[in-house]
């Protein structure tokens, strides 16, 4: 089985509020020094396409990354968990996309790939991205390849001719069958934590060759991926604390207090 | 403005809490329900227009495909100029497929929106887990929106109103390539569930470990929650995935909400936005839990919870 995981480079989300800056102009964060790294749940996506991989004891994950240059950093890093392949999507007519235009691209590499004798059999990505947090790119690029999706899956099993995949839901999980080809998108839990690179991968991944496709790689014209949706303000979020901390001799003080506090404020 | 509301059998606080939003905007916007038509005719109650519903055997099987077939037929016939979905695991799923179906410009997690001096319809929502809040404008003929319905504003009630309720006869083909529910596992909690409860009792890294949420389930007990916990628990393994509360979680509504050992990533406190009493029970007094929480304790939850179970049983009685 071949997996296409898609991963973002993003600010990394752990800065704190009091050092999160933006810049209204660009309406785009700007945290001078702060480092880039690979949007959390698509971590959680790759490591539950390297887990398929390893359990069908057959198969390839390539990770694919569209932005700017410096995300061969993250593709690297992936290479290094054991991915088997990267690309790299990358030009200036991508720098403003809205979430159609991204799923228009990487829909275009999918059938490039396929061109290229590499069929995709399952695309993941991450539920959302830690910056812009739009939810999106599974479920358009899923309709923009005519592929069924999955979303907030967080377990995925081989079966003969595709695959069994857990789903979140509010009350519980759905276990579901689906057949390949189909896009899911990944949420987290405690079986597709990152893992640690083995030193010999991180080597190999040093060395590697990551292509970089634009849009004449992709046979995509710049000018389709007008955005249906742009940013028009974007602010640090205003905080105001009121905090009441309830003081004691000790924790048996201090409870009895927080109580007591709760029954004259009336909240129980 | 022509305005549809998204809306299933179980989500009925969110589909209220729309209705009530755009009709403080001053339209009456129609119901697309995902359930049954008696379930539906009672979102009349806030002064609804009208309801078609569908239940066909595929959203079981096949909820995302068929969910999504029948919201592009529809849509197609009434012709709305903005479709609203509320931020739960089906309407995150849909909106971003009818989007690309119908071209339609989306933007989900919305807390609010409004029209712009150019018409333009621009939503407001919270991005980077939180720390920043920024607004999108849609640039399409139909716009649709994800929100958290929790956040919008809107009176409490409305006058109700006798609209039709029409069940929609479409036969949806099921694919042969779509992927089929072979079980369906409810976790059957005791207490309330969590985005309903008026309180909530949640856990973070903090707590140490499985065994330790034991405490904070006494304590739901005591007070009748339900059980949350934030992303750091949940990544441990020690509470499962339906637990967590957050931007990329659930989002709540209580009156009273316990973080017990959790230090406040912004992504967690953005699903607390329509929480109104947070109570932050932590070891660290600088944790960022305290800026949005009411009350604290700085301090160590194994202590202070069972004499704070102690007061509260006295309080309530039991």
């Amino acid at each position: 089985m071949h997996a296409l995981v898609c991963i973002k480079e993003v600010l990394d989300p752990e800065i704190t509020p009091a050092q999160f800056r933006v810049n209204a102009q660009t309406r785009k964060a700007e945290v001078p020094g702060a480092a880039l790294v690979t949007s959390i749940f698509d971590i959680n996506a790759l490591e539950t396409a390297l887990k398929l991989r390893d359990a069908a004891g057959a198969g390839t994950v390539t990770v694919l990354s569209l932005g700017a240059r410096s995300a061969e950093t993250i593709l690297r890093k992936a290479l290094g968990c054991s991915a088997n392949a990267a690309v790299l999507l990358s030009d200036e007519a991508f720098a403003e996309l809205d979430p159609a235009g991204v799923a228009t691209v990487i829909a275009a590499a999918v059938k490039k790939l396929e061109r290229d004798g590499k069929p995709v059999d399952v695309v993941m990505t991450g539920r959302q991205a830690a910056d812009f947090e739009h939810g999106q790119t599974g479920g358009l690029l899923a309709e923009a390849l005519g592929w069924p999706c999955l979303t907030f899956i967080s377990k995925v099993k081989p079966m003969p001719g595709g695959l069994e995949a857990r789903r979140e839901i509010e009350d519980g999980h759905l276990l579901i069958h689906a057949k390949t080809p189909l896009v899911l998108t990944i949420t987290n839990d405690e079986t597709n934590q990152p893992r640690l690179p083995k030193v010999r991968d991180v080597m190999m991944a040093n060395r590697a060759k990551i292509p970089v496709w634009g849009c004449a790689e992709l046979d995509l014209d710049g000018a389709k991926l007008a955005p249906r949706v742009r940013a028009s303000s974007l602010a640090v979020a205003q905080r105001d604390s009121h905090c009441e901390v309830v003081e004691g001799e000790s924790a048996q003080a201090k409870a009895v207090a927080l109580a007591d506090r709760l029954r004259e404020l009336k909240i129980v | 403005m022509k305005t549809l509301i998204v809306a299933r059998g179980g989500a009925e606080f969110a589909a209220r809490k729309m209705i009530l939003a755009v009709r403080h905007r001053g339209d009456t916007p129609a119901v697309l329900f995902f359930g049954t038509a008696e379930a539906a005719g009672e979102l009349r109650d806030c002064g609804s227009g009208e309801i078609a519903t569908w239940d066909g055997k595929a959203l079981a099987t096949s909820p995302g495909e068929a969910g999504v077939a029948v919201l592009e037929r529809f849509a197609r016939e009434y012709q709305p100029e903005l479709i609203l979905f509320a931020a739960d695991s089906s309407g995150r799923e849909w909106a971003p497929r009818l989007a690309w179906r119908l071209g339609a410009g989306l933007i989900t997690e919305c807390t609010g929106w409004s029209t712009g001096a150019d018409g333009k319809l621009a939503f407001e929502r919270p991005v980077y887990g939180g720390k920043a809040t920024a607004t999108f404008v849609s640039e399409t003929a139909l716009s649709i929106a994800v929100v958290q319905a929790g956040t919008l504003e809107a009176p409490e009630t409305a006058a109700e109103s006798s609209a039709p309720v029409r069940v929609l006869d479409y036969a949806i083909a099921t694919d042969p390539a779509w992927p089929v529910v072979a079980e369906r596992v409810v976790e059957s909690g005791t207490g309330p569930s969590l985005q309903d409860a008026r309180i909530v009792v949640a856990g973070g890294r903090g707590v140490g470990g499985a065994e330790n949420f034991k405490l904070l389930e006494q304590l739901a007990q005591t007070v009748d929650a339900a059980l949350g916990a934030s992303r750091a628990a949940v990544d441990e393994g020690w509470v499962p995935p339906s637990w967590q509360v957050g931007q990329t979680g659930k989002s709540v509504r209580a009156d009273l909400y316990f973080a017990i050992g959790i230090s406040g990533a912004s992504q967690h406190i953005a699903g607390l936005a329509a929480a109104k009493n947070v109570v932050a029970i932590n070891t660290n007094g600088d944790a960022p839990i305290f800026n949005v929480a009411r009350l604290g304790i700085v301090g160590d939850y194994k202590e202070v919870l069972p004499p704070l179970m102690g007061r509260l049983k006295e309080m309530l009685g039991k």
